[in-house]
């Protein structure tokens, strides 16, 4: 097997978008069975009251990690082929500051926001157009932000390149950081209470 | 005996599952591949003996009129004798540098040199990584110089060779060239100029449409 | 409480367990890596979105605008004809398929007892500007920066999960009228 296929030439670009179609569905789907289409879910994260975020996303991404992880040491999948974001880590942080208080504001994300609006959910749908008029704003500005936009580069590079630290090692690393975030987080959820199970539940 | 394993809860379960995979993965290995390769030399003998392992000038020439953007054209000589001249949409990669380079693999590949033997020694190097659709230019830029810029025609020639001298004209036109008369003497190479590198017109620059596909978010 | 399995269970569903759709989630981003050798996103499809609609309105504009122009590069064809647009039409379906299926789609809004309807819109609002806003600076969201870079051990995508967390910890206590 030889992946990534499509990197290997086994579709083309037109067969891609309905590749990137059924993705999103399934996307979609786990998002909303989580409960992320609801925004007062998603907030409760950040009052230890539901732990959900967490543990959806550090559980989809050791998943995900494991699979590649192994996929590729079996010889399967090509690494080297896979798209690494390049890292620029100050405008990065600075942006990640700012999403987290546009999450605990808004009370979405991007992906969920979608979920919320395709769920019927007003204040998801307002929260799309704020993203879209977040992004007007900054393309309108870009031209006084590219210089911060653009600096510290520091390529594409993984932790393991980073810390020099053998991959495996790194996924192990994770993959305990994940558990033990996971048990603090069944444990706080039982002290602090008020979980949300379902909507109106 | 109860399995003590399925006394577990479900949660417990995935937890103690994710812990082993993590645990394994310390002993598993690199997953980047690096610089190995697994060559299957029947299938390259095979390639080589159907000779579809080369383009030649004439087609290569074809495609660029064309102004076809589905292929990659790879000049492997130093810079200076890319600056002096090359073919027009190539790309300068040394050939110590091909292994580096970022190729596509659902991209077409055509790889000339000098002569011949740095091209056969790259495309033997892509075959060996995978690269499916990669292409020699038979005869490398000699014989492109020789076919393409100044295509001779012997002074007695048949109706038939008359008729195909004239389109070779127009093409050697195109790449800024000049047709030649064979007269049987022997020219010195250096005496012919190199045409101007200068874009022939009508070939639309090969970066419109083959943008760099975005794959962030 | 009626125990008998066949009840007929009425109004919305609960929440799966939030491990089983993490691991839902992990398994479409991994077949997202092996089908594209890419992962997910969202807030790249709102970039394209925008661009195209400056675009259309200002067309000059948008060429000479660096970021613009960067998602509208590719003039052989429409540039809605992009990877995360039609991804993210997918996270649409996939959402209302599932909440169809738990009877979770209701016309609402979300929000907590405090908290008045159209205070709640404004802060969707604002919220949402400044995910945008920040999105595009750290270019990605949680879809794309967190998830995917984070399966990849990318090291801008963990910094990125830090700040973001780190950032929503923080103002929590200043929003906590809206929630609780």
């Amino acid at each position: 097997m030889n992946a990534p296929f499509y990197k290997y030439g086994l579709f083309g670009d037109d067969v891609s978008l309905v590749v990137a179609f059924i993705i999103g569905i399934g996307f979609g789907f786990f998002l909303e069975r989580g409960g992320f289409g609801n925004g007062r879910k998603l907030a409760a994260q950040f009052y230890f009251n539901d732990l959900t975020v967490f543990k959806v996303m550090f559980t989809a991404i050791i998943t995900a990690m494991i699979g590649i992880y192994y996929l590729s040491v079996i010889g399967w999948m090509d690494l080297s082929l896979v798209y690494l974001n390049p890292t620029y880590i100050v405008p990065q942080t600075i942006g990640g500051l700012l999403l987290g208080f546009g999450f605990v504001i808004g009370g979405y994300c991007p992906g969920t926001s979608c979920v919320s609006a395709a769920t019927g959910k007003i204040d998801g749908m307002v929260y799309l157009l704020g993203i879209v008029f977040g992004i007007f704003i900054f393309g309108e500005i870009f031209p006084l932000v590219s210089n911060f936009y653009n600096s510290t580069p520091m390529g594409q590079i993984t932790l393991s390149q980073l810390f020099n630290i053998p991959y495996g090692i790194l996924v192990f690393a994770v993959v305990l950081m994940a558990i033990g975030g996971f048990a603090a987080s069944e444990w706080a959820e039982k002290k602090l209470g008020n979980k949300i199970v379902g909507p109106e539940l | 005996m109860n399995n003590p394993f399925s006394k577990l809860s479900m949660n417990k379960k995935l937890a103690l599952i994710a812990f082993i995979l993590g645990l394994v993965a310390v002993f598993a290995g690199n997953p980047y591949r690096g610089n190995s390769v697994t060559i299957d030399t029947k299938d390259l003998a095979l390639i080589v003996d159907k000779t579809v392992d080369h383009v030649s000038p004439e087609e290569l020439a074809d495609w660029i009129i064309q102004g076809k953007v589905d292929f990659k054209l790879l000049d492997l000589r130093a810079e200076k004798e890319f600056n002096e001249y090359h073919i027009p949409v190539a790309e300068l990669v040394p050939l110590a540098e091909l292994n580096e380079h970022p190729l596509l693999r659902n991209e077409k590949v055509v790889l000339y040199s000098e002569g011949g033997i740095h091209s056969a020694q790259a495309w033997m190097l892509l075959r060996a990584k995978g690269y499916k659709a990669v292409y020699m230019l038979f005869g490398g830029l000699e014989e492109w110089t020789d076919k393409i810029l100044f295509p001779k025609i012997p002074q007695n020639a048949t109706q038939e060779q008359l008729a195909t001298f004239k389109k070779m004209k127009e093409v050697s036109k195109f790449f800024g060239g000049s047709p030649q008369t064979d007269t049987g003497k022997q020219e010195v190479a250096s005496t012919k100029p190199m045409p101007k590198l200068e874009m022939p017109s009508g070939t639309s620059a090969p970066t419109a449409g083959k943008k760099k596909k975005k794959e962030g978010c | 409480m009626s125990s008998t399995s066949t009840e007929i269970q009425h109004g919305p569903k609960p929440y799966w367990n939030p491990y089983l759709s993490g691991i839902g989630l992990g398994l479409v981003l991994l077949l997202s890596y092996i089908i594209m050798g890419r992962g997910l996103g969202a807030s790249g499809a709102f970039s394209t979105l925008v661009a195209t609609g400056v675009s259309t309105i200002a067309p000059e504009h948008a060429k000479s605008n660096e970021f613009y122009n960067e998602y509208l590069s590719d003039t052989t064809k429409s540039p809605l004809k992009d990877w995360l647009v039609f991804e993210v039409l997918g996270v649409f379906v996939g959402g209302f398929i599932s909440g169809a299926l738990a009877g979770r789609i209701k016309k609402t809004v979300e929000k907590g007892p405090r908290i008045s309807v159209s205070g709640r819109l404004f802060f969707a609002f604002i919220g949402g500007t400044m995910m945008g806003f920040g999105a595009k600076l750290a270019r990605g969201c949680t879809s794309g920066q967190a998830l995917t870079g984070g399966a990849v051990l990318n090291v801008g995508s963990w910094a990125f999960m830090l700040a973001v967390f780190g950032g929503a910890y923080m103002i929590a206590y200043f929003f906590r009228r809206q929630w609780k």
